[in-house]
């Protein structure tokens, strides 16, 4: 699982590549941290490689997507894979993300 | 000197005089009751001694006394006769009984004055000559003499009977001790007529004192009725000296015989005695305090040995202390990593022992070794600690165990001197590719637990320390996860119980089925020896290494996968569900759909069902049956259903969306069936789905 962040003015850009697993969603802890913090501003998680997701990968996701509602940012996920988003569908994930592409 | 030592001391002092003094007070007591009871007994003695000397001396002269007297009664008849008949033959009467007694000296007839008309004095005496063979007469009746007025004359008459005179020293003849035995003569009328009389000598009373010889120093005497001494033996005592006497009386003559005994000589045999005990006694308890000082100068030494021993017992024990710092004690050794686990014990004899063993990472690899010195005791943890050191030391730069044992080999015989070896096994553990690498110097063989147990195969080398130079060879074998490595010292299977029977490999390989975390292991097998040794003394260290490899897969999967309760086990989860896409022929996204279900049930054991820090080791099994694919997951972790959990509800908006609780509604999602059982302590959660 590898993240590499990109800002660019307002907005940061997220590319996920791997599998988002358990064991994963622990070891990108702090990368995460990061993207919380630049959540008052736009986030774009990029999840063409994003090969799959588990619930801790989801909780993540959720996690940034509170702190941009609290902070008043927004959270754009972009690329979605057919199985990512069947998960996304399964969860209801798709109804609290913006979903681009 | 220590303030204990000083009240001891004169606690000792005190209960050894204490000792003495009863010793002597008793010593005395019995000494003398001993000497009332002898001075009694002596006494008691002295008396019938004393009394049958006496009753000897008494019959003695009580027969010389009866032949007087006889002699001079048999003549009484015959002096009658002449007195009335035949005056002229008055000097037959005593001329008789002198010649028929040998005994008397002297004899006379002596007419009471006025009796005879013809003359009024008239006493003839017959005497035996000097030279002793014929007889000599003289008349008494003369002026000079006047013998009517002497007492064996007068006394005689006066009583009307026999009696014996005081004695008195013939001044005639031979100048000796004599007495007279006189007796009246009555006439036909009963008018006193005359008095007849014999003299004897009594110089043969000597010889009867003289007998009388009951005890060296004392003093026999005779004494007349007046109180004159006779005669007497022996020495008188000493002025102002205490004596026993004893005495008897002579019938008839008025004559009593005495034996004066001084009491030191009475008691001289007691006193000797008396001394001699008292010599002995003293003797005695001089010993008894030459006994004492000896007894408390070797409890004084047994003190000192005592202390000596707990000194030594002491650094005995600080020995062991310091010998148990050198073999890495932390569990578990290594916390951070997910591809190991493993546990050592070194369950010490009471003495300090020979057994080591050691481990720690570097550069990836697990460094780990195991060895059991000869002997006991000092040498033997001395050398352990040598063996030790050696280890760290050449396997700091070095990544092969056959040329770290060989160097060690070669630096433990150069400073061999005592013939002291050490079994050893040294091996390297490659964490990432499971590659192990070993030699074994002359140890028990490991055993290696894989699909089965089996002793790990080892080379016949020499064991450490018996000759340099020896060229150890190294072996290899390739580990995937879940295979396990038991590493143990003889004190493991050599362990006897009273019975001497001993532990043995096969039970030990018994205590090693199944699988547990690597300390569960090393306790379920100390246990099974304890049970097994029950109340026999350890006699020898017992040590043991359990490494359970969980690193590198073997990539060859079958229906069952094992995994243990660590996060980082989760990336193996794909290797198996592509073995199980590819075995039942799964597309692609259902099979992505599958492993997050089963992702998320086992992330929710790996996370829940085992208390933080302990090994749990879980179970998956897949089957299909008809196009339907089942998933067993199995733990024996706390009891858990995850299918008892609501339904999360994902209709909700992201600030009342919870973060937990996706799992089980993603397994209920993808599933067709999700069920739980709890059996046999096992949690059991099978999921259904038709492909």
């Amino acid at each position: 699982m590898n993240i590499t962040i990109e800002k660019e003015n307002n907005v940061t850009t997220a590319i996920l590549e791997g599998r988002l697993d358990t064991l994963a969603s622990q070891e990108v802890a702090s990368e995460m941290e990061k993207l919380n913090q630049a959540a008052d501003g736009t986030v774009v998680l990029d999840c063409k490689d994003l090969t799959y997701i588990s619930s801790s990968g989801l909780r993540l996701f959720l996690s940034l997507r509170k702190a941009a509602v609290s902070k008043g940012g927004n959270i754009i996920i972009r690329n979605m894979s057919a199985d990512i988003r069947q998960v996304f569908l399964m969860t209801g994930f798709l109804n609290l993300f913006q979903i681009e592409g | 000197m220590s303030k204990r030592t000083a009240k001891s001391e004169g606690f000792y002092l005190f209960s050894r005089l204490g000792l003495i003094m009863i010793a002597a007070v008793m010593l005395g007591a019995t000494s003398l009751i001993q000497y009332v009871y002898s001075i009694n007994a002596l006494k008691e003695e002295a008396a019938l001694r004393a009394q049958s000397e006496l009753d000897g001396a008494r019959s003695e002269i009580m027969d010389i006394v009866n032949q007087t007297e006889s002699s001079v009664r048999n003549s009484i008849w015959i002096a009658k006769w002449v007195l009335e008949n035949s005056l002229d033959s008055m000097m037959r009467v005593p001329q008789r009984i002198v010649q028929d007694n040998p005994g008397v000296a002297g004899s006379t007839l002596a007419v009471v004055p006025g009796y005879m008309a013809s003359t009024s004095l008239c006493a003839p005496y017959v005497f035996r000559s000097m030279d002793g063979k014929g007889l000599e007469w003289t008349s008494l009746a003369t002026s000079d003499y006047d013998y009517p007025s002497k007492e064996w004359f007068v006394k005689p008459l006066e009583l009307g009977e026999g009696y014996w005179s005081e004695p008195y020293f013939d001044e005639g003849g031979g100048n000796f001790l004599m007495t007279t035995y006189s007796m009246p003569i009555l006439d036909s009328e009963n008018r006193p007529a005359a008095v007849v009389t014999a003299d004897i000598s009594l110089s043969w009373l000597g010889s009867v004192v003289d007998g009388m010889t009951i005890y060296p120093i004392a003093l026999n005497t005779i004494t007349s009725r007046g109180g004159q001494t006779m005669v007497s033996a022996g020495d008188p005592p000493r002025s102002g000296e205490k004596c026993l006497v004893y005495s008897a009386q002579v019938e008839r003559t008025g004559w009593s015989m005495s034996i004066t005994l001084p009491e030191r000589e009475v008691y001289a045999g007691i006193r000797k005695v008396g001394y001699m005990v008292n010599f002995l006694q003293v003797i005695g308890l001089l010993m008894l305090v030459v006994i004492l000082q000896l007894v408390t100068k070797s409890q004084r030494k047994y003190q000192q040995l005592d202390k000596q021993r707990e000194r030594m017992q002491g650094e005995l024990k600080i020995a062991s202390d310091i010998q148990m710092a050198m073999v890495p004690k932390e569990f578990p050794p290594f916390p951070e990593r997910h591809d190991l686990d493993m546990a050592a014990d070194i369950v010490p004899a009471k003495e300090v022992g020979g057994d080591l063993y050691d481990y720690f990472i570097r550069d990836g690899k697990l460094f780990f070794c195991i060895g059991d010195v000869s002997g006991k005791g000092i040498p033997a943890s001395l050398v352990m600690a040598v063996t030790r050191t050696s280890f760290r030391n050449l396997s700091a730069g070095e990544e092969s165990p056959g040329r770290i044992i060989q160097a060690m080999n070669d630096s433990l015989s150069a400073m061999n001197d005592n013939s002291m070896f050490v079994t050893f096994f040294c091996g390297v553990l490659d964490l990432e590719s499971g590659r192990l690498r070993y030699c074994n110097a002359g140890h028990n063989p490991p055993r290696i637990l894989s699909k089965s147990i089996q002793e790990l195969p080892v080379l016949p080398n020499l064991p450490l320390g018996v000759m340099a130079g020896w060229d150890y060879e190294e072996q290899e074998l390739q580990l995937y996860y879940d295979d396990a490595l038991f590493l143990y010292t003889d004190g493991l299977t050599e362990a006897e119980n009273l019975q001497h029977e001993q532990f043995g490999e096969m039970r030990m390989e018994k205590g090693l089925h199944g699988r547990s975390g690597a300390y569960e292991h090393l306790v379920t097998m100390e246990n099974l020896v304890k049970d097994f040794v029950g109340e026999a003394p350890q006699s020898d260290d017992l040590t043991m290494l359990f490494i359970h490899y969980l690193g590198k897969d073997s990539g060859e999967y079958g229906p069952t996968l094992l995994l243990h309760n660590d996060i980082r086990q989760i990336p193996r989860l794909k290797g198996w569900m592509d073995y199980v896409g590819s075995e039942y022929g799964v597309g692609d996204s259902l099979l992505a759909a599958l492993n997050l279900a089963i992702e998320e049930a086992l992330t929710n054991v790996i996370m829940y069902a085992y208390p933080k820090g302990s090994y749990g080791c879980i179970e998956l099994r897949v089957g299909c049956e008809s196009r339907e694919l089942t998933f067993t997951l199995m733990d024996s972790g706390v009891a858990f259903d995850p299918t008892a959990a609501p339904e999360a509800d994902i209709t909700l908006s992201v600030q009342e969306r919870s973060i937990g609780g996706l799992g089980i509604h993603l397994v209920r999602q993808i599933m067709d069936k999700v069920s739980y059982e709890r059996k046999d302590g096992n949690n059991i959660l099978t999921m259904k789905k038709t492909v």
